[in-house]
This record gives C-alpha cells, sequence and structure tokens, in this order.
C-alpha cells in the first residue's frame, strides 16, 4: 500500500507552482518599490519524531509560512514581515519597511552602505538521494521505533532514552531591487539519542546526534542507530566513574568536539559586527593567532554541511572563507554591509532564522584543516592528560576566553589510552589554546550544530582529533 | 473569528475526522523589539505570530500537526495532518485521556498590562535607551556590545473535545544588554544582564545599565588565584543555572516516572539544606509564568516543591498525572502553538533568606562570589563546571580583586545540601525561576 500521497503535507496544489505563484507575486510587487529593497520568502515544513522508552512521544509535522521586506532608505534599514502571502499584505510589509527606515534614520550614527555585487539569478537544491517529501512517515516513525528497542541492548544499566529523528525543509526565495532573484529549497535531516543509565544510586546521561543537510540517505551513512550506541555506552560505562579532575592539562579534542573549539574560541570574534565592536581578532589581519599547524576555515559550500547554502540571506554567493591560515589571521566573515565597511569583498555569512528575521552575521560550516597524525601518535607525547570526547554546549567571550562541555575524559597516561572519567567544561583564551596546538589527526569530521546570537541557525562544525592544552573544571 | 471561535472549528472537524480526542492550541503574539548592536540601534521589529497546534488521538495513537496560518482552510489541513500522522502512529499504552473541564482559578492579577500591549516602537526604543544611558552614563570606559529589548503580547486559545475552553491574555517584557569595559587596550569579560516583568512599571532599564557597566567594570585588571575548595556566593542568575536548573529537571514528573530523577524515591524525605523552600505557584501575582491554566486547559495552581529541605511534590501534566491517577498540577508547558505540550514550572520561587548580598559578602572569611557562569549543568546527575565569569575574589569579608579565568565546579545537589545561606532579594531569571543570591561551600575553584 503506499500510504506516501495520504501523508505528504504538500497541500493540494503542486509544491512547485505554489512556489512559482509566490515569486510571480514578490516579483510584481517589488517593480512598485522605492530605495534598495529586499523581499524573502520563506517556508519551513517540519517533521519530527521522538520514541521515549519505547513509545512515541512525539509525532509532528506542520509549516511556518511568511514573507518580509528590507529597505535601505537614506542609509538607514527597516523591516517588516507577514505570515500572509497576499498583494495586499506584501504592498503593506514594503510600505511599513520604508517608512520605518525613514523614521529611525536619525537615531542611527552610521549611514548604512553596502558592498556592491553581481545580482545573480540563480537556483539551489540541497543534493538528495532520498528526498524526505517523498518517503512515507510509516516508515520514519518505524526507523526510529527500531534505534529506540536497539538502545537498551547496548548497555544493561540504561533505564530510559530518547530517540529522535528531525527533518527540517526550507523552501528560500531572496529578491532585490538590484536584480537579484534566487530560490533555495534546504534540506536538513538530522537524529539524536539521549541515554540515561542508573546504578545503585548514580545517574549519568549521554548524548549522541548525528545529521547533515541532505535527504534521508545520511540516515544510512552515519545511521542514527551508531550514535545510539555511543550514547547508551558512553552512559553506562561512565555511571559509576568519577569526574575529571581540574587544571590546566594537555588534552587531545576527539574530532567530534574540535568544531566546537573552531566555532566557539574563532569564529564568533571572526564575524565582522563583533571585529567592529573590537573582539581580539580585531586588529589582528596578518599577524601570528595560533600555532602554524592550524588552518581555520568558515565554508558556505562544503557538501552536505548543515549550514550550506548557494546564496545567503542577502542574495550573496557564499564562498570558503579562509579566517586563519597557518597560524596567521587572513579574514573575517562579513555581509554587505560590514564588508563596505572594511573594504573588502562580502563572504556571504549573512544569514536570517526564519522570515521574521533580517539577517545577521553568522558562521556557516567553520572547521579546522586536517593534519596528518594518527590518534595513538597524539596520544605520544603526553605524560599525563586526557582525550576528551562528546561535546556539550559552548559560549564564547568577547575577549577570547570560551569554554565547552565534554561527556567524557579518557585518561592518558605516559602516552597510552587509560581508564575513562565523566568530563568536564574546559575552557581556555582562544589565542593560547590555538598556539598550544602542536599535532593535528586526520579523522576529519564534519558535524552539525546550532548556534545562538541573538537568533538561532543551522550551522556545521568540523575539524580531525588535536593535541592543544586547555583548563578543565572538573574535581578536586 | 476569535482565536477560540478558530479552536472550536478545529475540534469540531477533528471529530468529523474521526479522533477519539483532539485538542487545538491557537497562539496570538505580538512582539514589538528593538536591537542594539555595537552600541548602535540595529533594528525595530514587530512581529506578528500566530498559528495553531492540533492534537489528536485515535485508539491511544497520536499525532500532532501545526499551521502557522489561522484560516479555516489551513486548520483543516493541520486536522487532517495530525489525524495522517495518528493512523501511522504506535498506541501508547499509557494514554488515558485529555484534560476533562474543570472550574478554572481567577485570572491572576497583574499578567497582562495593556500598556505594553498597545507599546509602539517607539516606545520600546525608550525603554532601551534608558538601559543604553545607564551603562554608557555610568563611566566612559564602557561599551555596550548587544542587547535587545521585546514587548511580547500572546493571546492563547485551548480547547478539547471533552468540552475544555480556555483562553487568557498576557504580557511581557525582556531586555537584555551585554556590555564591555575597555581600558588601555585591555577588554573586559562580557557582561550580561537582564529583566524580565508582566508590566512596563515593573521592567527596570535603568537597573540593567547600571549593573551591566558596574559589573563589566569591576571585571577589568582580573588576577589568578590559587585553585581552592571553599565558598562561593552564586549572585540569583548563576545560582539560577547551577542549582535550580537541576531541581527542575529532579521534581518533573515524566523524568521522575522514567527514572530519569535521583529524589524518584525522595518524596517527604530530606533533600537539601532546611534552608531551601521552594513552591510553584502558576497563580503568582504579576507572575512571568503565571496563568489560570496551564497549556493544556488544567487548571493552575500553587504547588508546594519542597519544604525546608523537604521534598513535598513532583510537577505533573495531564498524562504523567493520569499514570498515576493523580490530579495535574498545571504544569503543562509549551513552547510555542507547534510544539506538544512537555512539562515546565510556571513560577517556581525560591524562598529567600533575609541578608542582603553585601552582608553575605561580609561575612566570608575566603571565598569568591559569581554573578554570571558560562558553562554546562548536567541536570540529571547535578554535575556542573564552567568560567566563573565577572567573580571576585573576597577575603575577611571583602571583595579584593576581579578573577582571571576561573572556573567552578560542583554537584547542585551536594551544594544544596550545603546551602549555608539564602540571600534576600529574589529576581527572577531566564528559566522562570525566582531566585536570591545563594552561599554554598565546598565548590571546587579552579585556575590554572
Amino acid at each position: 500500500m503506499n500510504k506516501t500521497k495520504l501523508l505528504s503535507f504538500t497541500p493540494d496544489i503542486d509544491a512547485a507552482d505554489r512556489f512559482a505563484m509566490v515569486m510571480d507575486l514578490l516579483v510584481k510587487c517589488l517593480k512598485k518599490s522605492r530605495g534598495y529593497v529586499e523581499l524573502r520568502y520563506h517556508k519551513r515544513e517540519t517533521f519530527s519524531v521522538s520514541i521515549k522508552d519505547g513509545k512515541i512521544d512525539i509525532l509532528n509535522g506542520g509549516n511556518i509560512e511568511g514573507a518580509c521586506a528590507r529597505v535601505l532608505a537614506n542609509g538607514s534599514w527597516g523591516f517588516s514581515s507577514t505570515t500572509l502571502i497576499e498583494k495586499e499584505k506584501i504592498e503593506r510589509i514594503l510600505k511599513d519597511a520604508y517608512s520605518l527606515a525613514k523614521a529611525s534614520k536619525p537615531r542611527k550614527k552610521r549611514a548604512v552602505k553596502l558592498a556592491n555585487i553581481e545580482p545573480h539569478v540563480d537556483k539551489y537544491e540541497t543534493s538528495m538521494k532520498i528526498d524526505p517529501r517523498k518517503t512515507s512517515k510509516e516508515e520514519l516513525v518505524h526507523l526510529v521505533t527500531e534505534v529506540d528497542k536497539e538502545v537498551r541492548s547496548f548497555s544493561k544499566n540504561i533505564v530510559s532514552d530518547t530517540v529522535a529523528l528531525n527533518i527540517i525543509d526550507d523552501e528560500l526565495a531572496f529578491l532585490s531591487s538590484e536584480g537579484t532573484e534566487i530560490s533555495q529549497r534546504i534540506v536538513r535531516c538530522s537524529g539524536g539519542v539521549v541515554a540515561i543509565a542508573r546504578e545503585k544510586g548514580n545517574i549519568n546521561s549521554a548524548i549522541e546526534n548525528i545529521g547533515a543537510q541532505s535527504g534521508l540517505e545520511v540516515l544510512k551513512e552515519t545511521p542514527l542507530a551508531n550514535a545510539g550506541k555511543t550514547a547508551a555506552e558512553r552512559a553506562g560505562k561512565l555511571v559509576s566513574a568519577k569526574v575529571a579532575p581540574a587544571g590546566l592539562f594537555p588534552v587531545i579534542l576527539e574530532n567530534r568536539i574540535v568544531g566546537l573549539l573552531a566555532h566557539e574560541a574563532v569564529g564568533h570574534c571572526s564575524e565582522a559586527d563583533l571585529v567592529y565592536g573590537g573582539s581580539f581578532l580585531a586588529d589582528k589581519i596578518g599577524k601570528v593567532v595560533a600555532a602554524e599547524k592550524v588552518t581555520l576555515i568558515d565554508d558556505g559550500l562544503y557538501p552536505s554541511g548543515f549550514g550550506t547554502m548557494k546564496y545567503d540571506d542577502e542574495g550573496v554567493p557564499t564562498e570558503k572563507t579562509v579566517i586563519i591560515k597557518k597560524g596567521i589571521c587572513r579574514g573575517f566573515l562579513h555581509s554587505r554591509e560590514t564588508a563596505q565597511h572594511f573594504g573588502v569583498n562580502p563572504t556571504g555569512n549573512a544569514r536570517a532564522w526564519s522570515f521574521e528575521f533580517d539577517p545577521i552575521i553568522r558562521m556557516r560550516n567553520t572547521y579546522i584543516e586536517s593534519g596528518d597524525y594518527e590518534l595513538e601518535e597524539l596520544a605520544e607525547n603526553i605524560k599525563e592528560g586526557f582525550f576528551l570526547k562528546g561535546g556539550l554546549s559552548g559560549q564564547a567571550d568577547f575577549n577570547g576566553e570560551f569554554m565547552f562541555g565534554t561527556q567524557e575524559a579518557v585518561k592518558i597516561k605516559n602516552g597510552k589510552f587509560a581508564e575513562s572519567l565523566r568530563g568536564v567544561t574546559i575552557s581556555g583564551n582562544a589565542f593560547e589554546v590555538l598556539k598550544n596546538v602542536d599535532a593535528i589527526g586526520k579523522d576529519f569530521i564534519m558535524r552539525t550544530g546550532m548556534c545562538g546570537k541573538e537568533q538561532v541557525n543551522y550551522v556545521g562544525i568540523g575539524g580531525s582529533s588535536l593535541r592543544t592544552k586547555v583548563l578543565m573544571g572538573g574535581a578536586k | 473569528m476569535n482565536l477560540t471561535d478558530l479552536t472550536n472549528l478545529a475540534i469540531k472537524y477533528c471529530e468529523k475526522l474521526g479522533a477519539d480526542e483532539a485538542e487545538a492550541f491557537a497562539e496570538n503574539l505580538k512582539t514589538t523589539e528593538v536591537v542594539l548592536e555595537r552600541a548602535e540601534i540595529q533594528n525595530e521589529r514587530v512581529k506578528t505570530q500566530s498559528g495553531i497546534g492540533i492534537r489528536i488521538i485515535k485508539d491511544k495513537k497520536l499525532g500532532f500537526a501545526f499551521a502557522s496560518k489561522l484560516a479555516k482552510d489551513s486548520i483543516e489541513e493541520a486536522c487532517r495532518n495530525a489525524q495522517s500522522l495518528a493512523n501511522v502512529s504506535i498506541p501508547n499504552p499509557d494514554w488515558v485521556s485529555l484534560p476533562t473541564p474543570a472550574k478554572l482559578p481567577k485570572s491572576p492579577a497583574g499578567i497582562f498590562d495593556e500598556e505594553i500591549a498597545s507599546i509602539t516602537g517607539d516606545e520600546v526604543l525608550n525603554v532601551s535607551m534608558l538601559a543604553y544611558d545607564a551603562a554608557k552614563g555610568y563611566d566612559k570606559r564602557v561599551d555596550i556590545d548587544d542587547g535587545k529589548f521585546s514587548a511580547i503580547a500572546t493571546e492563547v486559545a485551548i480547547s478539547n473535545s471533552h468540552g475544555v475552553e480556555a483562553e487568557e491574555k498576557t504580557t511581557l517584557l525582556e531586555g537584555y544588554l551585554v556590555c564591555v569595559a575597555k581600558e588601555h587596550g585591555e577588554t573586559s569579560s562580557m557582561s550580561i544582564e537582564y529583566d524580565i516583568a508582566s508590566s512596563l512599571k515593573d521592567f527596570s532599564s535603568e537597573t540593567i545599565g547600571r549593573l551591566g557597566a558596574e559589573r563589566a567594570l569591576a571585571s577589568l585588571k582580573p588576577k589568578p588565584i590559587q585553585s581552592f575548595s571553599g565558598k562561593v556566593i552564586l549572585d540569583s542568575d548563576p545560582a539560577s543555572a547551577v542549582l535550580v536548573q537541576p531541581i527542575i529537571s529532579s521534581v518533573n514528573a515524566d523524568n521522575v516516572q522514567r527514572g530519569r530523577s535521583l529524589w524518584a524515591e525522595k518524596l517527604d524525605k530530606e533533600v537539601a539544606s532546611q534552608k531551601l523552600t521552594i513552591t510553584d505557584d502558576g497563580l503568582l501575582p504579576k507572575g512571568i509564568g503565571s496563568s489560570s491554566f496551564d497549556s493544556e486547559g488544567a487548571p493552575c495552581q500553587k504547588t508546594p516543591v519542597m519544604m525546608r529541605g523537604k521534598l513535598k511534590n513532583f510537577l505533573h501534566n495531564s498524562f504523567t498525572a493520569n499514570k498515576e491517577k493523580k490530579k495535574s498540577t498545571g504544569n503543562a508547558y509549551r513552547d510555542g502553538y507547534y510544539v506538544l505540550p512537555s512539562i515546565s514550572v510556571s513560577n517556581l520561587i525560591i524562598e529567600a533568606g533575609n541578608k542582603r548580598l553585601e552582608e553575605i559578602v561580609s561575612e566570608v572569611d575566603k571565598g569568591i562570589v559569581v554573578r554570571r557562569f558560562s558553562g554546562n549543568v548536567r541536570p540529571e546527575s547535578g554535575e556542573f563546571s564552567g568560567i566563573a565569569k565577572q567573580a571576585s575574589y573576597i577575603e575577611k569579608g571583602e571583595i579584593k580583586y576581579p578573577l582571571k579565568e576561573t572556573m567552578i565546579s560542583g554537584n547542585a545537589f551536594e551544594a544544596i545540601k550545603n546551602i549555608i545561606e539564602m540571600g534576600s532579594e529574589i529576581r527572577p531569571t531566564l528559566i522562570k525561576a525566582y531566585v536570591p543570591p545563594i552561599l554554598i561551600d565546598k565548590v571546587n575553584i579552579v585556575s590554572k
């Protein structure tokens, strides 16, 4: 029985026809506008299944849809959005955005000027082998249910678990009065497993995620069951383990968490809006900011990257932006506005969470390039240190101090891996930690992340296992 | 049509589709906000968000769908989608029923403020400029990195097929400022100050700006200290993050039922210092999480959670309450119309002590005071570790100097047994808890 049609969320008319109608409407409305005008359309379809302890906890599908206008008039921005895609409403938001721009002008110190870009007329779609729109929801529920059953088999002391699958299907249009006309369909599939283990009076949880900008084939390439295995084994193994000790230690950061270092320690401080405010990278172009082995990239085109898009939300083509090349600071992440201010080309980093937000400077896929060390070689020089695995949340400070959490700390003694302890939050000054990177592995991995900065957004974070020194916030 | 008409329309349609039970949650949100960036006004926005979430149960199978357009055709489509999902779902043997109608308490006083509901962009700008001026005016070394001030007017309506029908309006004003201080080429760590209130009158822009500036300045010229284990005064916000989060997780009935809470067997037992008394009060006048009903339309109430260190109650929604054949405590919560209800605190009130922060400082022989915590807390096990931001070293009852690259770590469940003092000033924090500063002992203070 083919249930696909029945379960699809596509409205009565075909999605492509509907999208063409929307584009047509936006083009017409744009023609009558004044000033520099951007119109964006965004429809986000989401689907989530979450199984908790063998029972369906969440089965959720739905959509949000809307459009927004951003107008630059007299050196000032105005912004307005609506959830009703009809001619009168679009004209209304254009008018509102224009008057807001005019009205706010006297309160702004700096006139906004935009770096020039070539107008683009283009289409982009996530490359997909298995389009989630064409997959039955029943199949997905089944898949998650199966993983949930497996989780408990990986460790005997798991008392509770959650297995979740999320699909986010974004349809985006961007039109500007300069003639840019772009449509993009970006599909992100991700999943996560939480496992909770108990033993005597102890409790421990572990979490592991998979995902990519991709169709559902990502679930075959990186099975959710593998994430379940990692989480369950970790939770089980550490339930009676001690917390890692406190202090400054040589560490190996696992490939799965190196992206957090790239993102938190460096990425944020290279966002041109933060640079403008005086972040620690502000005066560092051309200067040594890291060990020579460190090359750090923010790539808008990384294949299957969670933060990949061909064009950003200002219609600027994205690119591979080099932030640090062999230890030397080479560039920042820009919008059209900051690019103009700094006298460089825009890098395609202006991103908006939804049609309700104006774009701000965000990372895309941020990673540290690989070296040529084997994992065992990274451990060789460490007399007493830790191999840190499994990421938790992180934060960066304006002054270069950053932190992020780890789930597991494997002790390294005289170059050999020993027992596992519970992971702790690590911190350091970005400069020092990057200067202390003396060996980088070749086990590169790109992962998914969510980053919050006024608005949230999807990002990719990546890297290979590497060796450095950090402060561990552990036990006595 | 008003919101209740729309939720009722949805229920009728779901019944026509053959649902055993159905629930519609509709929401209208108007946000007027001003975004500050690098000491400049970046943006003013008026956002109107609305939508409806439909929960359908058929043969104990659950389906949920939502739509952002509040019109007959899109609502009916969402109902059909919820129905399709229920069809492919798996029966949940624990399912009993959606809430049945109950008498709702009176709407708590002061949860809707006409001034916030009718606020203009210009007025929100004034609110943010007061904070801005208070920070900039405090000292010229202070810079504002970013900030956001949002006035939110919310209208929700819930109907279900058992005849529950509820509607309410609330308002909220939220604002934060991130400040840094700069001197001789040195940049301080960021201070993050915020306020949340249900009325314009109760919101203090001036405090945000002044404290933001004061704390950024106070963290200039930091010094390292030797690691030690000892006393830490957590100001309201870090106390909320470090100590209250694990408590919230542990009294969540869903976590309790699933073995995710260390307190599962601890009702009426002592789990914390006698200084700790906690109440969840959904009916708190002017409360930032107050309402007469929860996200499923069940009545909100006042629930004692902890009495002088003794665990008194867990917090339930209808699902967890039904599982134990109990009455819901009215703690069903949704982040928006687009998600299913889970469990959350309404207003979790941590009873204040009677000493002001300065007094507590004066009684600490050796310790630190932490005003912001940038780290991780494991809610199940209570382990916490992270950077002590805007932290200062205390010696012989006096604040000596700001700390450089210092972390704190420990276990929240141990720490709440070692409470020395509760401060007298409680304030709302980001997790809907009203928390005073708390002095705890035996915390690891970690430095290079």
